[in-house]
């Protein structure tokens, strides 16, 4: 197993453009998730309104233990970059045709996709790490009082970030596999979202059981909004166990259709 | 003799393309077998199940006598049509990884760069190569974990007679180890220098298979020239005259089996002819191919 990681990451760290995007996407998720207070103050300069109705000194965005949810949902916004590396990094194999190399020179198709699969886990939790370190850092800094157990409470939120981050890029290697092509490959990955959403928005009115099923949706759903708690709005402030039954679900098919296709093509 | 790979009835269809139709062979231990065969007969896609990275439709293969799984491949240098490289990676990261794939030790790829001589480029990516470079690369690679068989494909297209020459000496030295090695190739005369055995594969069929050596066997034909106006006419009543052709300034005589240029000379000598030019034709493998792919054009016909 780790060998088969050794092999993958062996491919990436030697190429400049793997470098650049992770590099950008870990400092942007550091910095953005650390710079919410700045965020708020722009708010308040730049709408009046904003500013005169909100004191924002009072908006707890950095308070345990609400700072577990608020960091976990903004840098859930981020993850598309990793979901282009991933794409880069397989449609990279079929282009240059490595990856037909890589099975005569001893690989079988279930050790190459779980190569990936080690990469994906990886990056997801590397970026769950960095998002735990930020929300106790900024949450010891912001905090006006600081209790032992009651400051982890809602530190599962990330745990489901993990597994969002990690549907999503099993989602981008699944996309990856099928397609093959890079530019495709990632103008997919975009538009799903908007694709998903006018079936959602069509279906709606007849059978709205189905919607949590959808598998954006629930990989959107491992981490609900948390900020219209701070407009008196009552929020889901926990980890529902359906949505990670059915995004754990769906991940695990994301993985099966890659393997599948991996499995039955000549390549 | 051990034999190293056989195939039994393997068959693969594109759609409507019959590729590999109901192939049978065997290669054994220490032959260097040539693989004929025109563009689009279905040599690529052979290998390709052979190792792995094309499903076969029906029909299997062995090798060593064992069923085949992904560490089978690992005793195998193989290189499909191109080479296949991280055009990003240098020479030395792309056969580290090579290397960490096959289980080979880090330490054998100083010495196969050296066996192909690219240890003064081996830090450089692997783009910035010439084709040659490219292709004796991938020999390398191949030779990485000391495969028990060697896999050849085209290893000399796109090259310069230089480069054509430097790989035939590669393989000539790999041969000598007591390497098995199948070179597939539609250049005949490539073949005929370095291979041991040959098969000819024409829109997936195979349609000849033996050894090279027996390509010159049979009836021999011989170029012969004289000062003498009759020769012609001499050369017929010879007993061991098959055929008789005249080729502008010399006679080209067909033999009969169990005769050679030696008892043409002898006879026309004893008829008082001293010949100026005495040139026996030898069978080439390509005449030998182009008839094999005749006689199957015939027989369809």
């Amino acid at each position: 197993m780790l060998h088969l990681l050794q092999v993958d990451l062996k491919k990436l760290f030697n190429y400049r453009t793997f470098w650049i995007i992770c590099g950008l996407y870990f400092l942007t998720l550091g910095m953005a998730t650390a710079s919410g207070m700045e965020f708020l103050k722009w708010l308040a300069s730049t709408f009046k309104d904003f500013g005169s109705k909100l004191n924002i000194e009072r908006i707890p965005l950095y308070h345990f233990p609400d700072v577990w949810q608020n960091l976990a949902w903004g840098s859930g916004l981020l993850k598309m970059m990793l979901g282009i590396m991933v794409i880069i990094s397989i449609t990279n194999e079929y282009q240059y045709r490595t990856i037909r190399q890589n099975i005569i020179d001893g690989m079988s198709r279930e050790q190459f996709i779980l190569s990936k699969l080690l990469t994906n886990l990886v990056l997801s939790l590397a970026s769950m790490v960095l998002v735990f370190v930020v929300a106790l850092i900024t949450g010891f800094i912001y905090s006006p009082e600081i209790s032992f157990p009651y400051m982890f409470a809602g530190v599962e939120f990330c745990a489901s970030y993990f597994l969002e981050v990690f549907a999503f890029l099993s989602f981008a290697l699944m996309l990856g596999i099928l397609i093959q092509r890079s530019g495709l490959s990632i103008v997919i990955l975009f538009s799903s979202y908007l694709i998903e959403l006018i079936i959602k928005k069509n279906i709606d009115d007849y059978v709205p059981g189905l919607i949590p099923f959808f598998p954006l949706e629930s990989i959107m759903n491992l981490v609900p909004l948390p900020f219209a708690r701070y407009a008196f709005q009552e929020i889901q402030d926990y980890v529902s166990f359906g949505s990670v039954a059915i995004a754990l679900g769906w991940t695990f098919l994301f993985n099966y259709f890659g393997y599948l296709r991996l499995k039955k093509s000549d390549i | 003799m051990e034999t190293v790979l056989s195939i039994n009835q393997l068959t693969k269809t594109f759609g409507r393309i019959t590729a590999v139709n109901k192939l049978d062979l065997e290669v054994k231990k220490g032959q260097v077998f040539g693989f004929l065969g025109p563009n689009g007969s279905g040599k690529t896609t052979t290998l390709g199940m052979l190792m792995g990275v094309v499903n076969p439709t029906s029909g299997s293969f062995s090798w060593f006598g064992q069923t085949v799984t992904n560490e089978t491949r690992k005793k195998i240098g193989a290189v499909l049509e191109h080479p296949i490289f991280y055009p990003y990676l240098s020479g030395q990261k792309n056969l580290e990884l090579t290397a960490m794939i096959k289980g080979a030790p880090a330490d054998h790829i100083a010495r196969v760069l050296d066996v192909v001589e690219l240890t003064s480029r081996k830090d450089d990516a692997y783009k910035t190569y010439s084709l040659g470079m490219k292709q004796r690369l991938a020999i390398a690679s191949a030779l990485l974990n000391d495969p028990i068989v060697l896999i050849l494909d085209e290893p000399t297209n796109g090259l310069d007679p230089m480069g054509i020459a430097e790989i035939r000496n590669i393989i000539k030295k790999i041969a000598a180890d007591g390497k098995t090695i199948i070179l597939a190739s539609h250049l005949l005369d490539e073949v005929q220098k370095v291979c041991s055995h040959f098969a000819v594969l024409r829109r997936g069929v195979l349609m000849h298979s033996g050894a090279v050596d027996e390509v010159g066997k049979g009836e021999e034909t011989v170029e012969v020239a004289a000062y003498h106006d009759d020769l012609g006419f001499v050369l017929q009543e010879f007993a061991g005259t098959l055929s008789l052709k005249r080729d502008s300034a010399s006679m080209v005589v067909k033999l009969k089996e169990g005769y050679n240029s030696q008892d043409v000379n002898r006879f026309l000598y004893e008829k008082g002819i001293v010949v100026s030019h005495l040139v026996t034709q030898k069978k080439s493998l390509e005449k030998q191919f182009l008839e094999i792919l005749a006689e199957a054009d015939s027989i369809k016909k």
